[in-house]
């Protein structure tokens, strides 16, 4: 049984005060004493305003937090005690906290979570990234509804985003399941979702935490096993997310974080992806109004330089990685001024496929293999910044489903390349 | 025969509500009256109450069920004479069992001799004895109690051409007290009966005496010096007398009731009673907890009257919007079993007849502070029929077996004053005293052990509450104190066994003593006290040191 091992006897203890719930909102922090309360305070407004009847905890799983994380989120508890002259609560609300790890593991973060609402029998889980402060009340009803009221097993979020940002989900994350799996998520790897109670009682009791890649991407295993588990998923419009700078200079890690994880997903689900076909959208629920268009300011220049610089210097890793064609395309538009550069959909998709069928494959070192990907990504991101300067959401979306329907045309690539090198 | 009336004997007293019309008919013309109420006086001694409240038996033309009074001094002829009503207080008191009646001060009905009187004409003498206006704009900031029937506060009287005030139905006027004789002339009712030797009033919407501009006409000040004056000469003339507040207000506003102990002895908790019933089907402790701590301190001879049901509908007026919606969702989600702002339905069917639930909520109502009220018929798990009109479901002939009329009356089924409750579940074949009192696991035989507890300690009735505040919310717990005297109350509200870890090291060395079966639990140490409780399952503990 995964919660054995997961519930110290301090978390159990917590949890037999809390009892049966009908929705948990899971929290999984380190040191997040800046934001987390403007985040409780929205998911406690939530609760109170949407699910006022149902009961609710708030559990927090924390990493080692050394600047009161835990003591901020604890009392948000609604207790007999608890006055707020503005807001009236009909029934308690528990906010608990179980220190998992001395270090932060989001693996078993997410898993320690999921535990608890597993043994309280709650009807919906809800998770909520601590550094979410554009987090508004209303996200709670909008995640957790769907699970709880509407039969719902995953309910992944779409947010509203500026037009340059989540390039990686947009060019590789979004495309590459969809084609593979055969879902239209936009965001396979949110930081917000919602599942279901009997989809928690799966992941736990199914064993995939037991895979290296599925502790290394927790939330992207979980979209996976609900689609290949054909649980109901939907997606649920939210509104625009603020993205933490925390990770943002560790593009390697996020990298093996998200699609080390993804490519490490098609070894043990061959038998499932290779017979899909196409993809299928999936049911989204409320709308989503455009953001106005931003100016950002890119060092495009810096961009072509780490992607050539990329190309040239690990070239001997790309040759054991990619086809002799394919490199020498990419030397190819290397060599390109800033202003001719362009990364074609089409090579970019055969690129991530061949990136895909090496890792299977385990050609080098899988954790190089990712470590390469990242300067080519670079030079598909300044094409994707470069076709979207001047363009409308439209312009974005037209971009960004043509690439998807790239990912979707070449799948026999991939799965040529996956028997090749096999 | 008249008790002695020992001083604050209310605060030890359970009071058992009764409908003389309702509980036993004696000369079988189908409605129920004085004689047959003071037979079954056997019955209410046995059951373990000390005190009984008389519903209005006065007088009235019964459109509302007697609280439209006609006649202050007499008895309605359905229920007796008035030497039948001496005759019961007689028998009553040499049972031990005091008699408290109802006192309507705020209004009258239409048809009482003083508003046909002042309506005769604008220059009567008793004109002034109802509060009229030529218009109906005075008094804006009122509220209107009786939605479901009233439009407006103010009513159209084609007699004298006037509009006439009345906060609850038109029918009954609202009497002036600032006219000092309506004042001399209720005080002088009220003396009336206590010289027969009654044992107290429960005095009827009080807080409604007084009407003035620019304010919702609720306990005003001039109300309460009305009081203050009442309350004075019974003291001076009829002390031990008891004086019981009908006031269905926040216990902020209760408060003032009290006075410095010179109001008011007892007053209904109201808010308390619809949150026992939230706490419970939210299994959460919150609500209650919430309210008692609201509840401000009260001069040590003042009590309050605690209640699960009465014979109006279950009250949703001191609770807010969400609880509201909360309550007719859990509880009335058939719109018929709505009345007013309130749910017209017993005990039993409120709580599904579950048995477990019916226990612990009466375990509450016995052990949180304060004097507990039954009302009649729920000792043995009466039904309601929401399909009467008004709150005449909650008001059906008592179920006494399962014979003709269940044991109520020997008229003619077709001329009772109410159809008795029929149906397989809650009909009087199904529950009745008779079948209850031959089984000692019957719903009455079980309140009668828990009264017999009550009864057996002064704790209840006089200790002082503290609240312990287990990490499981589901655990409603406190220990009362009086003197030495320590008991340890533990409620699951749960429909789900609990495990509860109380912290009670401030009793370190005590032993617990269950007062139910007076088994012995370990003693108390250092640290938290374990216990686990089933369902619904609730523990009273005395502590003792040996």
């Amino acid at each position: 049984m995964a919660e054995e091992t997961l519930l110290t006897d301090e978390f159990l203890r917590q949890l037999i005060n809390v009892g049966e719930v009908d929705i948990v909102v899971g929290l999984s922090t380190h040191n997040h004493a800046k934001t987390i309360g403007p985040v409780v305070g929205a998911i406690q407004a939530g609760i109170l305003k949407c699910f006022p009847r149902e009961r609710v905890a708030i559990i927090n799983a924390d990493g080692g937090s050394q600047d009161g994380t835990t003591e901020l989120v604890k009392n948000a508890s609604i207790d007999d005690l608890w006055r707020d002259s503005k807001v009236y609560a009909l029934r308690t609300l528990h906010c608990i906290s179980v220190r998992y790890a001395r270090v932060p593991d989001p693996s078993r973060a997410l898993q320690t979570i999921l535990a608890g609402a597993d043994l309280l029998r709650a009807k919906a889980c809800v998770i909520v990234s601590p550094d979410s402060t554009t987090i508004q009340p209303d996200w709670i009803q909008r995640l957790a509804r769907p699970a709880y009221s509407d039969n719902f097993d995953l309910v992944c979020p779409i947010y509203q985003r500026q037009q340059f940002e989540g390039a990686l989900v947009r060019n590789l994350l979004y495309p590459m399941t969809r084609s593979i799996y055969g879902s239209r998520i936009r965001e396979p790897y949110g930081s917000e979702f919602a599942i279901s109670g009997r989809l928690v009682t799966d992941f736990l009791g199914n064993g995939i935490m037991n895979h290296d890649w599925a502790r290394m991407g927790p939330e992207i295993a979980l979209t996976i096993l609900a689609i290949t588990g054909k649980y109901r998923v939907c997606q649920s419009c939210l509104g625009a997310k603020n993205h933490s700078m925390r990770n943002a200079h560790d593009m390697v890690g996020v990298m093996r974080r998200t699609v080390g994880a993804l490519f490490a997903s098609l070894d043990g689900n061959f038998s499932f992806w290779s017979a899909v076909n196409g993809s299928e959208a999936v049911p989204m629920l409320g709308t989503q109004a455009e953001l106005p268009p931003e100016t950002a300011r890119i060092n495009r220049k810096r961009l072509l330089e780490m992607f050539a610089g990329g190309v040239a210097q690990l070239e001997p890793v790309l040759r054991s990685i990619l086809s002799p064609s394919l490199l020498s395309e990419l030397q190819r538009i290397a060599a390109l001024g800033l202003n001719d550069f362009e990364y074609p959909a089409e090579l970019w998709t055969k690129t991530v496929f061949e990136f895909a069928a090496s890792y299977h494959k385990s050609t080098i070192n899988r954790d190089h293999i990712l470590q390469s990907l990242v300067p080519l990504y670079r030079g598909r991101s300044l094409t994707f910044l470069s076709q979207n300067r001047n363009g409308s959401g439209d312009n974005l979306e037209t971009h960004e489903e043509s690439l998807c329907a790239d990912f979707e045309r070449l799948k026999p690539y991939l799965l040529e390349h996956w028997a090749e090198r096999k | 025969m008249s008790l002695k009336l020992e001083a604050g004997w209310y605060k030890h007293a359970i009071i058992y509500q009764v409908h003389v019309r309702t509980f036993s008919d004696a000369n079988g013309d189908g409605i129920g009256d004085f004689a047959g109420l003071a037979q079954r006086l056997d019955y209410v001694q046995e059951l373990g109450v000390n005190a009984i409240w008389l519903m209005p038996f006065f007088p009235s033309p019964l459109r509302d069920d007697g609280y439209d009074i006609a006649d202050y001094r007499s008895v309605h002829p359905s229920y007796g004479t008035l030497e039948d009503f001496k005759s019961f207080l007689s028998i009553a008191h040499d049972r031990g069992i005091r008699v408290i009646i109802e006192m309507v001060l705020n209004h009258t009905s239409d048809q009482h001799p003083w508003f046909q009187e002042s309506r005769s004409s604008k220059d009567n003498p008793k004109r002034d004895w109802y509060v009229w206006s030529d218009a109906d704009s005075k008094y804006r900031g009122t509220r209107i109690i009786f939605l479901d029937t009233e439009m407006s506060n103010w009513a159209w009287d084609p007699v004298s051409k006037s509009y006439y005030w009345h906060r609850f139905f038109s029918h009954k006027p609202d009497l002036n007290y600032d006219n000092p004789a309506v004042q001399e002339a209720m005080w002088d009712v009220m003396k009336f009966w206590l010289e027969m030797g009654i044992d107290g009033f429960r005095l009827d919407a009080v807080p409604y005496l007084i009407e003035r501009e620019g304010t919702n006409c609720e306990n005003l000040p001039e109300t309460h010096a009305i009081v203050r004056e009442l309350r004075k000469r019974v003291d001076e003339q009829f002390p031990g007398a008891m004086l019981l507040a009908e006031a269905n207000q926040w216990p902020a506003d209760l408060r003032p009731y009290f006075g410095n102990g010179d109001e008011f002895h007892m007053a209904f908790h109201f808010p308390l009673m619809p949150r026992m019933f939230m706490g419970l089907r939210l299994e959460d402790r919150k609500p209650i907890t919430e309210i008692l701590q609201q509840t401000p301190e009260i001069p040590p001879s003042c009590q309050w009257c605690l209640f699960l049901r009465n014979h109006d509908e279950l009250t949703l007026e001191m609770v807010t919007d969400i609880e509201r919606d909360y309550m007719y969702d859990i509880y009335a989600r058939d719109k018929t079993m709505r009345l007013n702002l309130g749910i017209r339905r017993r005990l039993a069917p409120l709580l599904d007849n579950d048995r477990r639930r019916i226990e612990l909520m009466n375990g509450m109502l016995m052990s949180l502070p304060g004097t507990p009220i039954i009302y009649y018929g729920d000792e043995i798990g009466m039904g309601d029929n929401i399909y009467l009109g008004d709150r005449n479901g909650v008001r059906t002939p008592m179920q006494w077996s399962g014979g003709w009329n269940g044991g109520f009356s020997s008229a003619d089924p077709e001329r009772l004053y109410s159809p008795p409750i029929l149906n397989p579940v809650y009909g009087y074949q199904a529950v009745n005293v008779l079948s209850q009192k031959r089984t000692p696991h019957s719903l009455l035989s079980w309140m009668q052990h828990i009264l017999e507890i009550r009864r057996s300690t002064p704790v209840f009735g006089s200790g002082t509450i503290e609240f312990l505040y287990p990490a499981n919310h589901r655990i409603l717990a406190y220990v009362r104190q009086l003197g030495k005297e320590t008991i340890l109350v533990v409620n699951n509200l749960s429909s789900a066994a609990q495990s509860v870890e109380l912290d009670l090291r401030r009793y370190k060395g005590n032993i617990l003593i269950e007062m139910f079966g007076r088994n012995i639990f370990p003693r108390i140490g250092d640290l938290p006290y374990f216990l686990t409780m089933g369902p619904y399952q609730f523990f009273w503990f005395r502590l003792r040191k040996i």
